[in-house]
């Protein structure tokens, strides 16, 4: 559970050697050490545990400023985990002082997605008309993956498994694309995909926003529709989702909660949906049913024109972008590394492993695929000017691979950097290449 | 206060003038303990910045202590009350890399990876490595005149310094040396700031000298079943002449700490480890690395492991340099010894220090760049605890004495700051101390700069 008790040890342990500096996208940007996770604990500690400072304003805007990406914790030698810290002291400061945070009240919307299908809508344009989000929160389309598909979708030819997919928020309302491929790509290798019904958001969007009852009901909510089923693995396409549902959803709870043994079996099965291809290997069932996009794309052509009826302007678009893209030459992609990496060992290298796969898809690495992109969930909302600076970097980087895509794991990543990249370059997930070039059977 | 922060604001941008106590908090300390608020944190971008600063500072008497990445280790960046902190991490250009004269010249805050990186794409090779590299920067470097592990070869930051241009107290600007690799006129006053930890001025900008990157490296782990041996056979080695860039020794407890870190899968039962990495040419380097294996399996050495690929020993030197941090895992404070002796009087100084962890009823862990003396004794301590703690510093008193009577020196490459400053007397000597008092006097009358620093009652304007 996150009380500011419970980490008081581990702030301690921050033996105040600084190597955070490193690692920090938002310090690497503002240059002062208050804005690093070695600041931002000897702040929490002073605040909380050893209460020798009174919080103004300021403490607020510093904790606030920080993209939970995780990236200290990952080079911190002491193994400090930095973003629990920051999330609880985020909830805490907001009981203590109230502290407002942008984005309240728009994820009471959104985290309960049984009434965001009418409320979406009205909440974004609600946000808009607060100046909440000028431009910055995406459209979304107008039917939500969810109600596309079936609960329960069979497989085809030989049956290898029976899996379970959460359906993360992004994949819902922004990219049913990313949920189209995953189940094309599960089926066609031969499992049963179940999807919950009801399902609703992970609840790290919460978390982050230090509100910590709504996070709590979903976590107990998605872990009631997931734990008894009886699956190979619960698939994700989404990194954050992944890292809340394997780590976090267990510490959201407190820890005798009669939830944790169901939060639990499904942090076991968690897992993200390259590696879950790599890890099963069932590449080599598809074989020669991988094309270029061009080459086979008879059939999937055909059903992906179907489904794209459906689709609203703003995903047609991208997908016409894809479309338009491969012209017989080959598809040069880059790969940016989702900061929420660090919870299951080989997701950094499964899309890697999988574009060899491809015929007409060649990879070039980016100077810094591991750097942030200054997304950080809705950080680029609150914080527009820090996060499209740390964005400005990468996507220098990226423009110099000459890549014709990107892919990421990440929805977050992905909408952000395609603001910013707007058309030269295409953002999409690895999984998308792969069921582009999968013939159905 | 509201004064203090006005007037700076007329000599810098408001945004790099930092006053609210939630920011001052990050600037309390170095990586030592102690913890003290400066009055006011300022992020100059140019030396003339800093010379509007100072000069301010000097007229007003305002102590102010310069500070790069505060990773130090003897406190030497830690505030005094009432001072003005001048953050120079802002200042971060390499200005030229000379590939005809091998130097480079830089402003201060250059982290010092990123010096490492711009010259090494270039074929360019700037040796020393100090442990923090990642984050420290090359003006903290010159003011302490950091090392590392190379220093057993290439020596340490000292060994580089070819010009400085620095500010004095007053707001003046001083320029010393340049590229000429020869100088012999006026007193040496690039090394005279060289380690001055801030005390006489502010470093702003250096002139560094390069070599040509070494074409072929190899690094690898010598096992030991008893820390004598491998004490001995670093010696040993020393006087074969084979001369490693790289020689760490690493004892069980710093192994077991690193393996929770990043598993190098090294036997949890052994004593000492030996981490050895070579460099120059391949023929050389293979010659070289059967010699050291000879030596080591002279000793009784239980396994030498070669690493198979430069990520491999990338990784093991990456453990390393997380052996400070990662004893964080052990205890809630760790007061790093920097003691130094010679070469020949490493095995000696193993065995007094373990002595002295008996005798104190303490845990010491050592390690260090044992190949060039400097050994790195880890005295775990929590600061919580008032009578630990008083033992703890009793035990960095007393290996600091000891070292001193092996003929070695207080500190190998972390400065003095105020950790070592109340035994300064005891390797200086009165006149010693007095003379180094006067020449501090000399460039800082009204004692601003860095009050307290390598001196314990040096400066001291409104302390």
């Amino acid at each position: 559970m996150y009380k500011i008790a419970d980490f008081a040890k581990e702030i301690n342990r921050c033996i105040q050697c600084n190597f955070c500096l490193q690692n920090c996208p938002v310090y690497l940007e503002d240059a002062v050490e208050s804005s690093v996770a070695r600041g931002r604990l000897n702040l929490i500690q002073a605040l909380l545990v050893e209460k020798t400072l009174v919080a103004t304003e300021r403490a607020g805007e510093l904790l606030n400023r920080c993209l939970l990406c995780t990236n200290c914790v990952q080079g911190c030698p002491s193994g400090i985990p930095v973003d629990d810290i920051v999330i609880t002291a985020r909830a805490e400061l907001h009981k203590e002082y109230g502290f407002s945070l942008g984005m309240r009240f728009l994820l009471k919307q959104v985290v309960n997605r049984s009434t965001m299908t009418n409320l979406g809508g009205w909440a974004v344009s609600i946000a808009k008309r607060l100046n909440l989000a000028p431009d910055a929160i995406p459209h979304l389309v107008s039917k939500p993956f969810e109600q596309r598909y079936l609960t329960k979708i069979a497989a085809k030819g030989e049956v290898r498994g029976r899996v379970a997919y959460f359906i993360g928020c992004a994949t819902n309302y922004l990219y049913p694309e990313t949920g189209e491929a995953v189940v094309k790509v599960l089926t066609e290798c031969g499992y049963e995909v179940i999807i919950p019904e009801d399902q609703h958001c992970c609840g790290i969007p919460a978390l982050a926003h230090g509100e910590m009852e709504a996070a709590q009901d979903v976590v107990r909510w998605n872990a009631a529709r997931f734990a008894d089923l009886e699956v190979d693995a619960v698939i994700t396409d989404c990194t954050s989702c992944g890292y809340m549902l394997k780590v976090k959803a267990a510490k959201t709870l407190p820890t005798d909660d009669p939830y944790q043994g169901k939060v639990e079996a499904v942090a076991k099965k968690v897992v993200e949906i390259t590696e879950f291809i790599n890890r099963e290997g069932i590449l080599s069932n598809l074989r020669d049913r991988i094309g270029d996009i061009n080459g086979k794309m008879g059939e999937a052509g055909a059903a992906s024109a179907n489904v794209r009826s459906e689709i609203a302007t703003a995903a047609e678009a991208r997908q016409e972008l894809a479309a338009t893209g491969d012209s017989g030459a080959s598809l040069k992609v880059t790969y940016h590394v989702p900061c929420h990496r660090a919870w299951s060992p080989n997701l950094v290298q499964a899309p890697r492993q999988l574009v060899p796969n491809l015929p007409d898809v060649q990879l070039v690495e980016m100077k810094e695929p591991q750097k942030c992109c200054g997304a950080g969930g809705s950080f680029f909302v609150d914080h527009e000017s820090i996060a499209s600076s740390i964005r400005g970097h990468k996507l220098e980087d990226i423009l110099s691979t000459e890549a014709d895509a990107v892919m990421t794991q990440c929805p977050a990543c992905r909408y952000y950097l395609s603001q910013g990249l707007q058309e030269k370059v295409q953002v999409v997930h690895p999984v998308e290449l792969l069921a582009q070039r999968i013939t159905t059977r | 206060m509201s004064g203090l922060v006005r007037d700076l604001e007329g000599l810098l941008e408001a945004r790099r003038v930092f006053a609210q106590q939630e920011d001052l908090l990050a600037y309390t300390n170095d990586a030592t303990h102690r913890r003290v608020f400066p009055e006011a944190v300022v992020q100059p971008l140019t030396t003339s910045e800093v010379g509007k600063v100072l000069e301010y500072a000097n007229r007003k008497r305002i102590p102010v202590v310069p500070r790069g990445a505060g990773t130090g280790l003897s406190g030497g960046a830690t505030p005094v009350p009432g001072s003005l902190v001048l953050d120079m991490k802002r200042m971060r250009q390499i200005l030229e890399v000379d590939q005809r004269n091998l130097t480079a010249t830089l402003e201060c805050g250059v982290v010092t990876q990123e010096f490492h990186k711009a010259v090494e794409r270039l074929g360019l090779f700037y040796p020393p490595d100090p442990q923090s590299m990642s984050v420290c920067t090359i003006g903290g470097n010159v003011a302490t005149r950091a090392g590392g592990p190379r220093g057993v070869k290439y020596g340490t930051t000292k060994d580089y310094v070819l010009g400085i241009e620095a500010v004095l107290p007053d707001g003046e600007v001083i320029h010393y040396g340049g590229k000429s690799v020869k100088m012999s006129s006026g007193y040496d006053l690039a090394r005279l700031f060289t380690g001055s930890e801030g005390t006489l001025g502010v470093i702003t900008k250096v002139t560094m000298k390069l070599l040509t990157l070494p074409p072929y490296r190899q690094s690898m782990v010598a096992v030991f079943g008893e820390l004598d041996a491998a004490a001995e056979t670093v010696s040993a080695i020393i006087a074969a002449g084979a001369v490693p860039s790289g020689l760490e020794l690493l004892t069980k407890s710093s192994i077991e700490t690193l393996e929770a870190f990043i598993p190098l899968g090294l036997p949890k039962d052994a004593e000492a480890f030996l981490l050895i990495e070579l460099d120059g040419h391949e023929g050389k380097v293979h010659e070289d690395a059967g010699r050291i294996i000879a030596i080591c399996e002279a000793h009784g050495v239980r396994e030498t492991k070669i690493a198979q690929s430069a990520a491999e020993a990338e990784r093991m030197w990456f453990a390393r340099r997380a052996l400070f941090p990662a004893t964080a895992r052990l205890a809630p404070n760790v007061l790093i010894e920097d003691a130094t002796v010679n070469r020949t009087e490493v095995p000696t100084m193993v065995r007094e220090i373990k002595a002295i962890a008996e005798r104190l009823q303490i845990t010491i862990g050592v390690s260090g760049h044992v190949g060039d003396g400097n050994l790195h004794p880890g005295i775990l301590t929590d600061k919580s605890n008032p009578e630990l703690m008083q033992r703890a510093e009793a035990a960095m008193g007393e290996i600091a004495k000891k070292a001193l009577e092996l003929g070695g020196t207080l500190s190998g490459e972390h400065g003095i700051g105020t950790l070592k400053a109340p035994y300064l007397e005891w390797e200086f000597g009165r006149e010693g101390v007095q003379l180094m008092r006067r020449i501090k006097a000399a460039f800082d009358p009204n004692g601003i700069m860095n009050p307290g620093k390598i001196g314990a009652e040096w400066g001291g304007a409104n302390v």
